[in-house]
């Protein structure tokens, strides 16, 4: 972690008022958000906006600092202008390889039976910004991230309704966003194996209606998968034979079957689509400075593609040896863990701490992020730079 | 749909969306004269300094062919996206070749002068770019 706009300061969250906040979150959605919001400094409240139109907006890794990353600092990925529906007139139409296509109304999706998720939602590009050689496209550092409360229908619940037939492999998924001129729409589809699994249409994100910038009146939550498969401002499922074509299935989020030379183009036929998060861990929050013979306290946060990290790890030698930081109690598969590592710095000058995290799959975070040609899924470890006084 | 509409549309939607509850309690604030009635307006959760995200619009830097760029590239996106690249000419020439394809507006003969702009002042060995600082998204 240099000394960047993204880059930590002081620390300044009391861990028990932020505990004691966290536990009210588990009963109180709606309350919590407030609440958790609240235990972010005015000074951390504050985005990194990457580009102006279509929206684009990362969170500083400062305020990412909450088990629920409050809406109002969760990132925007906009691919273009959309057009708000709003809740009035808006439905949704599911059709295809179903026996009784349905519409449903704002109102119809809310009186069938509810379900919450608490998940990460990361960017497929989180991080292209960090590869080398550069790879054109957003230039996102470290917080296209966040984890929320996806409140919604279980979208196995909407296809079993409508009658889901046998030639149902892949469920089409159309926002309202519409592209400029001859830009491709962003048409995508997900298998139906992981739909049935744990898909839901979420309305509600944090305890609130689900915000017009992050998708509303309804959006996709895959937990588990990259944010392309998440697609927003949602109007229609339709249940298909095959997956959906198109640039952004064919071309865009697409990640090499084997991993090349860095800087080297990759042919279509030799990539697969990005699904499944990378095993990853970010420092929140490091102390500029530490003294020799006291305790210096890192925060931050891990998750990855499998439902839980198993361990995170702190390395003050280089990497040669790993200590294990603690883990906050508070879990949910496929959402993030914050956690805790107290460091005793032994000797003076400027000591460089990496974070790694190992996932309940027994997947180990790289120090060095594999390159791919669209600078997808970066996970290279991260580091704290602290001054350590005699 | 030309630039001047498009930032219009922009602006309206951010003026919709993104100015944050907190403006809107200390506008009605300001509104109350009788001091029996006023109460302190609470304190703004950010700093009130930073922009409203996606209203602070940087420009493509001078040069003959700035015309060009502004009527290629600003119908549909903002300056920020085409400034945080650092490409090659060749990186450059492919990713002028897509938006034509996806309808960018630019004279064929001005191709040649538009790509050379784009790597003089976003090549690869262009200064750092930084993001904008602004506002939370307000809910």
């Amino acid at each position: 972690m240099k000394n960047t706009p993204e880059g930590v300061d002081a620390l300044s969250i009391d861990r028990r008022r932020f505990l004691a906040l966290a536990g009210v979150a588990a009963v109180v959605p709606g309350a919590a958000l407030a609440a958790v919001t609240d235990s972010i400094p005015v000074a951390r409240r504050r985005m990194l906006q990457r580009n102006g139109y279509a929206i684009d907006a990362e969170t500083p890794l400062d305020a990412l600092s909450t088990y629920l990353t409050p809406n109002d600092l969760f990132f925007v990925r906009h691919h273009w202008n959309p057009q708000y529906a709003g809740h009035k007139g808006w439905f949704l139409t599911i059709d295809g390889e179903v026996e009784r296509p349905l519409r449903l109304t704002a109102q119809d999706l809310r009186r069938l039976p509810r379900t919450t998720v608490t998940c990460v939602l990361q960017c497929a590009g989180n991080g292209r910004g960090l590869y080398q050689p550069f790879v054109p496209g957003v230039q996102w550092k470290y917080g296209a991230v966040g984890n929320a409360r996806w409140t919604g229908v279980r979208v196995r619940d909407l296809l079993e309704q409508a009658g889901l037939k046998r030639a149902g492999h892949h469920l089409h998924t159309f926002g309202s966003d519409k592209p400029p001129v001859r830009t491709p729409p962003f048409h995508r589809s997900v298998e139906i194996e992981k739909i049935m699994a744990d898909a839901i249409v979420a309305d509600e994100m944090n305890g609130e209606p689900l915000p017009a910038l992050h998708g509303g009146p309804a959006r996709l939550v895959v937990p588990g998968w990259a944010g392309e498969h998440w697609t927003k401002w949602l109007e229609r499922l339709s249940v298909a034979a095959e997956s959906q074509k198109g640039f952004y299935m064919e071309t865009a989020y697409r990640y090499p079957k084997v991993i090349g030379a860095p800087g080297v183009a990759v042919p279509p036929a030799e990539t697969r689509p990005v699904t499944e998060l990378f095993v990853k861990s970010n420092v929140t929050e490091a102390p500029p400075r530490a003294r020799v013979g006291s305790a210096a306290l890192l925060r931050g946060f891990a998750f990855s593609g499998t439902p839980d990290v198993a361990r995170v790890e702190i390395s003050d030698d280089d990497g040669q040896s790993w200590q294990p930081a603690d883990l906050d109690p508070q879990h949910d598969p496929w959402a993030w863990r914050l956690w805790s590592f107290r460091w005793s710095p032994k000797t003076a000058g400027r000591r460089t701490l990496f974070v790694r995290a190992t996932d309940s799959a027994g997947a180990v975070q790289p120090r060095e992020a594999a390159w791919n040609p669209s600078g997808y899924l970066y996970n290279g470890w991260h580091s704290a730079s602290i001054e350590v006084d005699a | 749909m030309r630039r001047g509409t498009a930032l219009s549309v922009v602006a309206l939607t951010l003026a919709a969306l993104l100015v944050s509850p907190t403006d809107a309690s200390a506008r009605r604030a300001r509104k109350k004269k009788s001091p029996a009635r006023s109460r302190p307006a609470a304190a703004p959760s950010f700093d009130p300094r930073l922009p409203i995200l996606g209203t602070k619009l940087a420009e493509f830097p001078p040069g003959p062919a700035k015309a060009v760029a502004d009527q290629a590239c600003l119908a549909c996106h903002s300056v920020d996206i085409v400034a945080q690249q650092r490409l090659t000419e060749k990186q450059w020439g492919a990713e002028l070749t897509k938006m034509a394809g996806w309808g960018a507006d630019f004279p064929a003969d001005r191709r040649e002068e538009l790509l050379g702009y784009l790597v003089k002042n976003f090549g690869p060995d262009a200064a750092p770019w930084e993001p904008v600082v602004t506002r939370p998204t307000g809910r």
